[in-house]
């Protein structure tokens, strides 16, 4: 049974219709890359993923957490979907170490020794092993970011949305934070990403989603898909972008 | 009225000052702990705690302090309730403080990016822990200097309770003032026990002002 369920889903933004019936299923250890242009509905999708907008219509499930239109109760569901965002997002007043631990100690009610060992551990998967007592502030933005997907992966979920992850950083910046990514991909990860790097999708991506005015509007095998688009909307995206 | 010197005047508004400055601390310490009760339902998800929150906001900017005090005494003594002027003065005080400290609060909520309620959220944290661990301690750094800014403001508000009876430094003035024949020199010192109150707040508001601009943010 696939991972992450998404059914018939309808989003409106007063008389705007962003999503309009998104059908998509997720396989546990997919990268999935969600591209399209500015306004296709590809991040609003990603952020009905863990509740950060609400929809209207449909249905989205994860590893068996069954979310319906305005739910209000979205923790389980949060539990389980892990989020980096573009600009970074880490808790000003708190060094790295402890933008890690404070969910698992909050939330999991993790005792502060272990959460401190847990940190460490995600820390050092993001090569950012000595830098645990730095504050954001004296961080470059690829550590910064690197430091955000240490803080979601503490929590263990069982997918992580990735949106626009890289396109705040200084180009010398991006593929340091790209490495990472690769590494979660190879250990299995399932990773949503809203994506303008088209290379790391080629390269990483198992499957490839191109929105389309609130639909998806072709999916397929990323190295098929960029060498031979089906539909001319596709087509005229990736002779856009290249 | 020889027998009272300028001594026997400053003696007795000290004993004045000391009560305006007791009054203020209490509509200071009760008003910030109702403030930040009003403040929590003033950012609430749901309507009707934002709106009753907003209601109070309203009535008691909206409202002079002095006929919020009348109202609290005479309104108790006319349905049966016997309040001293110092218990009438002290609940005006601070539902008058709890109103302004909410809303200068929840000016510095709202100053915290979004991006961090929604890193908070996407942390499976629920609202109160976003507010105790993430929002509140951001919004606390920048609050604290409009805070005690606001805070002058309180202990010249005191100043009224003298008209309700309440004797602290206004109330002393105007007894000795009457006594003494000499409400140019009495009501003199009356302001420069005010200036001592409340000259060192805004001097420290000024400088964590000044702190914060230039200060990291840690």
């Amino acid at each position: 049974m696939a991972l992450v369920r998404i059914d018939a889903l309808h989003k409106h933004f007063g008389s705007n219709h962003v999503l309009k019936g998104i059908d998509l299923d997720i396989e546990e250890g997919q990268v999935i890359a969600l591209i399209g242009r500015s306004g296709s509905g590809k991040s609003t999708l990603l952020r009905t993923i863990n509740g950060l907008e609400s929809f209207d219509e449909g249905c989205i499930e994860v590893d068996g957490e069954r979310i319906h239109p305005h739910e209000t109760d979205l923790r389980a569901l949060r539990q389980k979907v892990g989020m980096v965002f573009q600009q970074f997002n880490l808790f000003p007043h708190l060094s790295a170490g402890q933008n890690v631990m404070l969910a698992t100690r909050i939330v999991r009610k993790m005792p502060e020794a272990e959460a401190r060992e847990l940190a460490k551990a995600m820390l050092l998967k993001v090569g950012l092993q000595d830098k645990f007592d730095a504050f954001p502030d004296q961080l470059s933005g690829g550590q910064q970011q690197r430091v955000a997907i240490a803080r979601a992966l503490a929590m263990q979920p069982r997918v992580l949305l990735c949106d626009e992850i890289t396109s705040a950083l200084d180009p010398e910046l991006v593929n340091e934070v790209l490495a990472v990514v690769k590494d979660l991909a190879a250990e299995g990860m399932t990773l949503i990403m809203v994506t303008h790097e088209m290379r790391f999708a080629r390269e990483v991506g198992d499957k490839l989603v191109f929105m389309y005015q609130g639909r998806v509007h072709e999916t397929g095998d990323p190295r098929d898909v960029f060498a031979n688009p089906q539909t001319p909307e596709l087509a005229a995206f990736i002779g856009a972008i290249q | 009225m020889n027998d009272i010197s300028t001594w026997d005047i400053v003696r007795n508004l000290f004993d004045g000052a000391v009560w305006t400055l007791a009054l203020s601390l209490t509509a200071f310490v009760f008003g910030g702990l109702a403030g930040l009760a009003i403040l929590f339902a003033r950012i609430a998800k749901h309507a009707l705690p934002r709106r009753l929150a907003l209601g109070y906001i309203e009535i008691f900017q909206g409202t002079p302090l002095l006929m919020q005090l009348f109202i609290i005494f005479f309104g108790g003594s006319l349905i049966g309730l016997e309040i001293s002027p110092w218990i009438a003065a002290a609940i005006g005080l601070t539902l008058f403080t709890s109103a302004y400290l909410a809303e200068i609060w929840r000016g510095c909520v709202e100053a915290i990016p979004k991006g961090q309620w929604e890193a908070s959220a996407s942390l499976a944290l629920s609202r109160f822990e976003q507010m105790r661990h993430v929002i509140l301690p951001q919004a606390l750094r920048i609050a604290i200097a409009p805070t005690v800014g606001f805070s002058v403001q309180v202990v010249k508000g005191t100043a009224v309770a003298s008209i309700i009876g309440f004797v602290e430094l206004t109330k002393t003035g105007s007894m000795l003032a009457n006594a003494t024949y000499q409400p140019f020199l009495v009501f003199g010192f009356v302001a420069l026990g005010y200036f001592a109150l409340c000259y060192p707040l805004s001097a420290y508001a000024r400088t964590l002002e000044r702190n914060l601009h230039g200060a990291r943010s840690h």
